[in-house]
């Protein structure tokens, strides 16, 4: 019934094909785990190059799957709800790597700690004066508060404070890809050596992208990222909605 | 694994418990992660049960987030119209706050 392919298969079983293409759940998570496998598969061919993140690929094939059988978003996004429900306890998770590395903070606490604060206020700052001089809607001002911060929580920030939570999402996500490719250049221009300072402020900008980036260069660079990570994402979600609401009064 | 999956969602309830109590414009899993943390910092371990199922939700992050993420393709045209204030944001955004948190770090460890 949609294309030359499928009139060759009987009735019965084309039929069946598009209920079980439009209703069940079972569709979208396999549809979901067989993207981000391509994708991984990918970007391990490509030795990790950013660009082909699993969640670009693998999005570009979902939202290809979509368009061809034309399956709308919501009801995609409806039948895989088991993924976004995970997304909570992997939020209530990440206390444990912040347990392992909060050791570091003893040694560089002033550092760590103020850094944080000032990065992460300045990520949320740039973000949001950038997009509002560029003539930003409400919307998305609000979708782009949180863009820093690792992804669960972003998405927790974003729904509490009146974003979009698919935008925020995709802003997440490239701004860590962004974060990473950026880092060397910004590392060069402010002559920033010690790979712990660097892990800092990739945790703070570009939450686990720049995290995974930390590790593989070094393993103290990557804790210094994971812990960065957790206060900028702990931080950000104690404040913003608070100062959203008060800026919403003025 | 179980068990430390079981851990997770308890304290992501407790945590959702808080928000709803307060009114708190707070995630519910943030106070979850910080109400485990503190946990965690009492006890001084985490239990072999509770880090296998961390790890494993943790690294398959991106995988959580991506139907999610997919709903970048299908924006409304009304949205789809800003994307220079959205690319702008992300790019210019994030080099300059970067940068500002490179050249502090720097300064900061200079005085420590």
């Amino acid at each position: 019934m949609m294309e030359p392919l499928t009139s060759l298969i009987p009735v019965s079983w084309q039929s069946a094909f598009s209920t079980q293409l439009q209703m069940s759940e079972l569709t979208a998570i396999v549809l979901t785990l067989g993207s981000f496998q391509l994708g991984l598969w990918f970007y391990q061919k490509s030795k990790r190059f950013i660009l082909l993140h699993p969640v670009i690929i693998g999005g570009i094939c979902i939202a290809a799957f979509l368009n061809y059988y034309s399956i709308s978003y919501d009801h995609y996004k409806e039948s895989s709800r088991l993924f976004y429900f995970l997304l909570g306890p992997a939020t209530v998770a990440l206390a444990i790597p912040l347990f392992q590395e909060f050791h570091h903070i003893r040694k560089l606490s002033k550092t760590v700690l103020i850094t944080v604060i000032a990065g992460g206020t300045a990520a949320v700052v740039s973000a949001i004066g950038i997009a509002y001089i560029l003539g930003a809607d409400d919307t998305i001002l609000r979708s782009l508060a949180a863009k820093s911060v690792t992804t669960p929580i972003a998405l927790g920030i974003s729904e509490k404070i009146g974003g979009l939570a698919t935008l925020t999402t995709g802003v997440v996500v490239f701004t860590g890809i962004f974060g990473a490719i950026m880092s060397p250049l910004v590392f060069r221009l402010s002559g920033l050596a010690d790979p712990r300072l660097q892990g800092i402020v990739l945790g703070i900008n570009a939450h686990g992208i720049g995290t995974a980036l930390a590790f593989e260069r070094n393993a103290s660079s990557g804790a210094f990222a994971s812990l960065a990570m957790g206060l900028t994402g702990t931080f950000t979600a104690l404040t913003v909605p608070y100062a959203i609401s008060l800026l919403s009064y003025l | 694994m179980i068990k430390g999956f079981l851990t997770l969602l308890i304290f992501q309830w407790l945590g959702e418990l808080i928000t709803l109590a307060t009114g708190a414009p707070i995630p519910g899993p943030v106070f979850g992660m910080l109400l485990l943390l503190l946990a965690l910092l009492i006890r001084q371990k985490a239990s072999q049960s509770l880090q296998e199922s961390s790890h494993t939700l943790i690294q398959y992050l991106s995988l959580l987030f991506l139907p999610a993420g997919v709903g970048i393709f299908f924006l409304s045209d009304a949205i789809q119209a800003q994307w220079l204030a959205i690319a702008g944001a992300m790019i210019l955004g994030t080099f300059i706050s970067m940068y500002f948190s490179a050249v502090l770090a720097k300064k900061l460890l200079g005085e420590q």
